[in-house]
């Protein structure tokens, strides 16, 4: 068999297969367009460490959903409470401990101990 | 007549305390204080307020004001407590002094002078000496204890705690302004 003819039939049998697999487009396009969003809407977490009496950052611009994470490095016990004293509260942080929550608004908060201590966490 | 003597008795009993305190901070005089008499006098200074807080609590009905001395309370038993905690391990004996001893004679006049007092004059008096009591051992730390320090341990301590000290002199100007703004009781 000539090798020219091996070679159209392996040309054809391509053409055959991106034929198959054309209607499959629009599912790939799906696909690729969930991704996208999959990867937008991974919650990340931040950090705000407690020290020195100041909530640092004292400003922090998070998505919608992310996690925030309240570290007290101070020798002293601190807390976080939202601005208005009444929507949340964490827990009395002593030194070394450690509390988070989900963000789903922009808030003022401060700490119930320390009043002159403040900070913000704004949605992006 | 009789509310201004208090006031007087217990002014100068504050201005005694607050001289003691900031007269290192002048220059002339300087006690010279070794590690140990400045870990006395570091604990000695935090005791007090503790004892302030606890007159407080048992005389004060203001949320406000409970809550502060609830503050100073929990607050200065920590730095006490990092202060045991480092001269044990650099095995220093805290030693009593002139400046601590002084400390403890004026603030016993100024409980004194607190213990005459109910409502809202205790409230006023309370935090107003609290005000008075944060800048001069805001003085005293940063301008005595600090410089007399010559353990570095020690130093950086004394360094860590002159923030907290600052807030809690901000802490006290602001429940002294609600005091001195409606002149009542008030409560969250």
């Amino acid at each position: 068999m000539p090798k020219w003819y091996k070679s159209n039939s392996t040309e054809m049998e391509h053409t055959k297969a991106i034929k198959n697999t054309l209607h499959l487009t629009p599912f790939v396009f799906v696909l690729l367009y969930l991704s996208s969003l999959l990867v937008v809407t991974i919650p990340v977490t931040h950090t705000v460490e407690i020290r020195q009496m100041q909530f640092t950052p004292a400003e922090l611009t998070v998505n919608k959903g992310d996690k925030v994470v309240f570290v007290n490095k101070d020798i002293v016990t601190h807390d976080v409470t939202e601005a208005s004293g009444k929507l949340w509260q964490s827990p009395a942080l002593t030194s070394g401990k450690s509390w988070s929550m989900v963000i789903t608004r922009s808030q003022a908060y401060y700490c119930s101990y320390h009043p002159v201590m403040k900070g913000k966490i704004l949605i992006r | 007549m009789k509310k201004l003597k208090a006031f007087s008795a217990l002014a100068s009993g504050l201005l005694l305390s607050v001289t003691v305190l900031l007269l290192p901070a002048s220059g002339q005089n300087t006690p010279k204080l070794s590690d140990a008499e400045v870990a006395h006098t570091a604990v000695t200074a935090n005791q007090i307020d503790i004892d302030y807080a606890k007159l407080a609590k048992e005389r004060s009905k203001n949320a406000d004001v409970l809550k502060f001395a609830e503050t100073m309370a929990s607050d200065h038993k920590a730095v006490i407590d990092q202060a045991v905690a480092l001269v044990t391990k650099l095995g220093v004996t805290p030693k009593e002094n002139s400046v601590s001893k002084q400390l403890l004679a004026d603030a016993e006049k100024t409980r004194k002078t607190l213990r005459t007092k109910s409502g809202a004059a205790f409230d006023r008096a309370y935090i107003d000496n609290e005000v008075a009591y944060h800048k001069a051992v805001i003085a005293a730390v940063e301008g005595l204890l600090i410089p007399e320090s010559e353990n570095a341990e020690l130093k950086g301590l004394l360094q860590s705690i002159v923030p907290a000290l600052n807030a809690h002199l901000e802490h006290a100007q602001m429940v002294q302004k609600q005091l001195n703004g409606n002149g009542t009781h008030k409560g969250h």
